[in-house]
């Protein structure tokens, strides 16, 4: 099974930038054979382009919700595609719409998308670290994602 | 008069938001435009070697890094003093046609496309690309995915990876092109201008031969006439990489035409209490308010504005449609914000000859790609024409060459005025007294908004679901009676 994690957000505005860095830290942990590791701060159709060719793709993001408390890690499933911060994009489809129209240009898509996110609390201040909450996630949804290819290399 | 409650602000929330304030008998009463800025920039670079800002910059904003990746790049060539060669001029530019082509196409088929090709009423769940391709077609719908990916592989290919290029270096770029993959540049930009040609006839045959979406265009509510801006070449021909910024008056008259250097003569930025981001206004005229007109110093930058004060296009095939365009909408200037779309379109059209251009050009594979920079670095001013309007850079450094002060214009903090007041407009058209406020008339006052393509990506926090657009109706006590988020 080919098998993508894909980290999303921007290096410079403190949480935003979370899923990079697990993806970061990812690299240090998987080899090429369990999954390849990729980060990038693009959003909807640009997404496509990088998910193609592959089994499943583990998308690594941020999230905001109402109520969230900061550092918490939601593994979710393909019906809330629309939610966190990079999978939303003002400037293009949102990432439910991208797959749809990928399956409707018939591109290769992965057959099982799984997205981790990260609750965060500061996005709008340039900087190149996390907040402290934030931070300590990163360890603990590193262990998720391996868990997560390694039950799929022991099915 | 009524007074005008605005809702205590403490924080701004990280989407964009019009909010509309109603008189008691449910005309409206103002309109206000909230875009949300990013914190500590100048800050954050302050002390970093400027070599990195091209780097850094183009961070800032997920939508068009590229564009901020030239402009920084430029501003070191003239903090360092040096010339880039003449290949290397050429190379930065195959890059930015190559990106102006994905941005618009993006723009059009996704955004834009959906009000027209759909229809502005449609419901909101086919207003979308889905809805684009079940009406153009899906060997359309593949174009436009291939357009796309192609020419990214085009910036992916310089830049060294997908996004966020390492490119631009004072002096020069990083790496040239060979044979080989001139060759196929030059592939993707023949396919390319068959796709902007295409573009341009889905825009014909759907809103230029219906008569309905081209009285909409030309209707008073899309109207509004003010100063426009763009940069043009030493033809007065629109030119997205280098050039002089000028600015004409609503008549179509050269009012201003200056050099990067020159760009604090003649901006100045007005301040409101109820939002932190700040209105850049023409200084010789002055801030009169968020009004149109020859006595107000608000301006434009869009694609329209750069067709606007520009002569012509540099480019044939661009030129042809660009005297049809205003021989159709009643010549010089345009004012109606919906024929951005045309300009748009006219754009990727001139991006693509001006991409074939270059791949044709025999110095284009020559290795001569950088001048060594030499001089102590001080101050340096960059000006590109970002997809969203005008971008300006300007760093300040010590001798060593670390940022001490760096200020930034953003495309779309240019028209930041202009857009405020098209949606007012279109609030106060729309929006009558006894008529119910419904979503397809909530998508009408965002097709205002629309033709600007305002760039809020990098900051776009929003609760789950929602696109972060947000409509808030309030009645005249300031009381919030409706409230409309686009996509939900």
């Amino acid at each position: 099974m080919k098998t993508l994690v894909l980290g999303l957000g921007n290096p410079i505005l403190s949480d935003d930038g979370v899923g990079l860095r697990i993806a970061a830290e990812l690299k240090n942990r998987l080899s090429q054979q369990e999954a390849t590791i990729m980060a990038t701060n693009m959003a909807g159709l640009g997404l496509l382009d990088l998910l193609a060719g592959y089994d499943k793709a583990i998308i690594i993001d941020a999230i905001q919700t109402v109520d969230g408390k900061a550092g918490q890690i939601y593994r979710l499933g393909p019906e809330v595609f629309n939610t966190t911060r990079h999978a939303i994009s003002p400037h293009d489809v949102d990432f439910a719409t991208a797959l749809e129209l990928g399956n409707m240009l018939n591109l290769t898509l992965p057959k099982q998308i799984v997205i981790f996110a990260i609750e965060v609390v500061d996005v709008d201040t340039f900087s190149e670290e996390c907040t402290p909450e934030v931070r300590q996630a990163i360890p603990v949804c590193v262990e998720m994602v391996i868990r997560e290819i390694n039950e799929d290399l022991d099915a | 008069m009524k007074r005008i409650m605005i809702d205590p602000i403490t924080r701004l929330e990280g989407h964009g938001k019009i909010a509309i304030f109603l008189n008691d008998d449910g005309s409206v009463a103002n309109v206000y435009l909230q875009i949300p800025e990013l914190r500590g920039f100048e800050k954050f670079s302050e002390g970093r070697p400027a070599e990195d800002m091209p780097q850094i910059t183009q961070r800032i904003c997920g939508v068009c890094p590229e564009a901020h990746h030239i402009a920084s790049t430029k501003t070191l060539d003239d903090l360092f003093h040096v010339e880039p060669t003449s290949t290397a001029k050429k190379l930065r530019q195959l890059l930015y046609s190559a990106f102006f082509i994905t941005d618009h196409t993006t723009h059009f088929y996704i955004l834009a496309g959906p009000d027209f090709i759909v229809g502005p009423d449609a419901p909101p769940a086919e207003r979308n690309i889905l809805g684009v391709i079940a009406k153009v077609g899906l060997e359309l719908g593949g174009a436009v995915i291939r357009t796309r990916q192609e020419n990214h592989w085009i910036i992916h290919m310089l830049g060294g990876r997908a996004i966020h290029p390492v490119f631009g270096l004072p002096g020069g770029v990083s790496r040239g092109l060979n044979e080989e993959e001139r060759a196929k540049v030059e592939e993707i930009a023949k396919r390319s201008l068959e796709f902007a040609k295409l573009s341009l006839k889905v825009f014909d045959d759907t809103i230029l031969k219906n008569k309905e979406y081209l009285d909409m265009v030309l209707s008073d509510t899309f109207t509004q006439k003010t100063y426009y801006m763009g940069l043009v070449d030493d033809n007065n021909k629109v030119n997205f990489y280098d050039g002089k910024v000028r600015v004409v008056d609503p008549d179509g008259k050269e009012f201003i035409k200056y050099a990067p250097r020159e760009y604090l003569e003649h901006l100045a930025e007005h301040v409101e209490p109820w939002t932190y981001l700040k209105f850049p206004y023409l200084k010789k005229i002055g801030w009169k308010g968020l009004v149109g007109g020859k006595d107000s110093g608000v301006y434009q930058a869009t694609p329209l504005s750069r067709l606007n004060v520009a002569d012509g296009m540099a480019t044939p095939l661009a030129q042809e449609e660009y005297e049809r365009m205003y021989a159709t909408l009643g010549g010089k200037p345009i004012h109606h914000t919906l024929a951005t779309h045309w300009a748009r379109l006219i754009e990727i059209l001139y991006a693509a000859e001006r991409l074939l251009e270059l791949s044709q050009d025999p110095e284009i594979t020559s290795p001569d790609i950088r001048t060594i920079p030499t001089a102590i670095p001080d101050e340096g001013i960059g000006i590109v024409e970002a997809p969203r309007g005008t971008l300006t850079h300007h760093y300040i450094t010590d001798e060593r060459g670390l940022i001490k002060k760096c200020n930034l214009i953003a495309g779309t903090t240019n028209n930041y005025a202009a857009l405020s007041i098209s949606i007012k407009k279109a609030a106060e058209d729309l929006i009558k007294p006894g008529k119910e406020i419904t979503e397809a008339l909530l998508n009408r006052i965002e097709m205002a908004w629309r033709p600007y393509d305002p760039c809020m990506a990098c900051a776009t926090h929003s609760l789950p679901g929602q696109l972060p657009l947000e409509v808030t109706i309030h009645d005249a006590k300031g009381n919030e009676i409706k409230k409309l988020t686009h996509g939900t």
